[in-house]
């Protein structure tokens, strides 16, 4: 959406690229080690592009939905790294914040455009493109089932997709998405996974409805934003009866460590889909996530083959 | 006859059990790993291969533990599984109406909770090893007594200490301290142990339904003095079974079993000839990303087995150039 937005207005994107372990350690050593480890990712990325790019864009998302707001490292981001990345190139900040209503937005927006044109149509303009952009996008992965790395991947037609041959179960991933797709952090599960012959399912492949619909089921109103990429996901999935579902969480973060303890007792009431999750740091050795993981199958599987054995 | 063989490459021991088709266990070995995976795998095989009567025909081999696909890629593995499966599939053929599994090692503990004879959830320690086989050790050293000494000194405790068991760090500066005060020193061993066996139910077990029967096996299952102090925690009877450090090899000797009657393809095992053959290990850091991972590599005669350690597929892919 973004992409599309400043590309309409004549400007040139660069996006950095996937995580590496440089960008995990110059990231950290740029701040405390307390801070959690997506902030410590996000400031490596920004690093990456310090002399790539005349100017870097990150918005404070203060809240995406009425009366929910957002985790303070993402009210800061801008400012934190001003602070901690002296070296950067100037920061177009604008702040995200539905609670002050659509005026504010549009005038977020305006100021933002205003870095590249006068022309206030223009702006208008780009940010309609922007808004199909991410409509399409969304709509690629609800109804396709497509992962968004998927389907960026099909929107700028860059690979045809395999389909899918026989599958042994089906895993939902429930988590942020800057976890679940940052192959660095999760040591590639989502492929490990496939590779295993299972499908995948992840929270961006349900509607918002849905996803709101369910996170109200165990919880009532949300409490955080991104909480239904959590809870909502993993409720659904959950009651939907998938073969597994694996919660995957970074070390630190308060309300995802709230928000898995939900569900394993949403899981644990009801007893009919496996549940494991998994906490991820940055010393995070590959040994332990692949045992974990291969246990996890196993079991499914031998449930799964127990449960035929009983049939018959 | 048929014979089926398990090998269990932990932190600090290397396990080799050998059933027959019934599953019943013919010969194993116990052997410490002393950092020296490969010597160790093949070390056992000679051994066991002096302790088979002639006739036994080996008809599958698994292994399992951490260094499971190092040993898998020596001995010609037909299955290479992880340790939480192996464990389970062991437990519950000696124990069919376990419920509860607990397994602490030398460097991991684990937690298997079964229902019905399939296993419904696990939980593993994190990063922490406090707690495991490995510490105690340190600690039994440390107050130059044998562990079999730490856990008689253990069970004649009677009024035990407390001991600060959520890091090994903190736990050995507090037994110094209430050493220092002039407590008794199988009164500290005793409270250590009830601060292992509280981090473990704390840690590995947070959140996990422990019920009855509730089975104790691992390497730390020797010490007896661990064994009452989750006991009293439990308030539940534990069962410590024969062989209880064995089974992650029984289980994993049992797993090839079930893999070659539903696979119908002959056994890839290299025979016992493998523990003569001369295996090169070495690494070196890949340069095709800035990730740097760390490759290792097994070759035998300049001839490269396998390689692993990378975050993507590159070596692993290719063995052979």
């Amino acid at each position: 959406m973004w992409k599309t937005f400043f590309e309409e207005l004549g400007a040139e994107v660069v996006v950095s690229p996937p995580t590496t372990q440089v960008m995990v350690s110059e990231g950290s050593s740029r701040v405390v080690a307390d801070t959690c480890l997506p902030v410590k990712v996000f400031l490596g990325h920004v690093l990456s592009l310090v002399d790539k790019c005349d100017y870097i864009f990150i918005p404070a998302v203060r809240s995406v939905k009425s009366k929910i707001y957002n985790c303070s490292k993402f009210l800061g981001l801008p400012d934190m790294t001003k602070a901690v990345i002296p070296e950067s190139p100037p920061i177009l900040d604008i702040e995200i914040d539905v609670n002050k209503g659509k005026r504010h937005l549009y005038q977020a927006i305006y100021k933002l455009g205003r870095h590249f044109t006068w022309n206030p149509f223009k702006v208008r303009q780009a940010s309609l493109a922007a808004w199909q952009a991410h409509l399409k996008y969304r709509q690629l992965m609800s109804s396709q089932g497509l992962t968004p790395p998927q389907a960026i991947a099909k929107m700028t037609g860059e690979v045809e997709l395999k389909a899918p041959t026989s599958t042994q179960a089906t895993i939902a991933l429930i988590g942020h998405p800057y976890i679940l797709y940052d192959e660095h952090i999760s040591h590639r599960l989502i492929h490990r996974l496939e590779q295993a012959d299972n499908k995948v399912l992840t929270p961006e492949m349900l509607t918002t409805e849905e996803l709101e619909s369910a996170t109200t089921r165990l919880v009532g109103k949300a409490h955080w934003t991104y909480e239904d990429e959590v809870v909502g996901a993993g409720v659904h999935y959950l009651e939907t009866r998938v073969d597994g579902v694996i919660g995957l969480m970074t070390f630190g973060c308060g309300p995802d460590s709230q928000m898995m303890d939900m569900v394993h007792r949403r899981a644990a009431k009801l007893r009919a889909t496996t549940f494991m999750s998994l906490t991820l740091e940055e010393h995070t050795t590959e040994g332990g996530v692949v045992t974990r993981l291969e246990a996890f199958l196993d079991m499914i599987n031998r449930r799964k083959r127990r449960q035929i054995e009983v049939c018959v | 006859m048929e014979a089926y063989i398990g090998i269990d490459v932990g932190s600090v021991t290397t396990k080799f059990a050998v059933v027959d088709k019934d599953g019943e266990l013919i010969s194993h070995i116990y052997l410490l790993t002393q950092g020296k995976p490969v010597q160790m795998v093949q070390q056992g095989l000679t051994q066991i291969k002096q302790q088979l009567p002639k006739e036994v025909d080996i008809c599958g081999v698994a292994t399992t533990g951490s260094a499971r696909y190092l040993a898998g890629v020596i001995v010609g593995a037909d299955l290479v599984k992880n340790e939480i499966t192996s464990h389970a599939v062991a437990t519950l053929r000696h124990i069919p109406e376990v419920q509860t599994i607990v397994e602490i090692g030398g460097q991991d503990s684990k937690i298997i909770i079964i229902r019905d004879g399939i296993v419904t959830d696990f939980g593993m320690n994190t990063v922490c090893a406090a707690g495991t086989g490995s510490f105690l050790d340190h600690q039994a050293l440390r107050l130059d007594m044998s562990i079999e000494e730490f856990a008689n000194q253990a069970l004649d405790s009677k009024t035990p200490v407390r001991i600060a068991g959520r890091c090994t760090v903190f736990a050995e500066s507090d037994m110094i301290h209430k050493q220092q005060m002039g407590h008794h020193i199988k009164d500290i061993l005793y409270g250590l142990c009830q601060a292992l066996v509280r981090n473990y139910l704390n840690n590995v077990g947070l959140g996990k339904d422990i019920r009855p029967p509730v089975v104790f096996q691992g390497g730390v299952a020797f010490n007896r003095a661990i064994v009452k102090a989750l006991q009293e925690e439990l308030n539940t009877e534990i069962i410590v079974p024969p062989h209880h450090e064995l089974m992650g090899a029984i289980g994993a000797a049992l797993l090839a079993h079930e893999e070659m009657v539903s696979s119908n393809n002959g056994s890839k095992f290299k025979g016992f000839e493998a523990s003569e053959e001369k295996y090169h290990i070495s690494s070196f850091e890949c340069k095709a990303c800035p990730n740097l991972c760390e490759i290792a590599q097994i070759s035998i005669n300049g001839q490269v087995l396998a390689r692993w350690g990378g975050r993507c597929d590159l070596w692993e892919r290719s063995p052979s150039n």
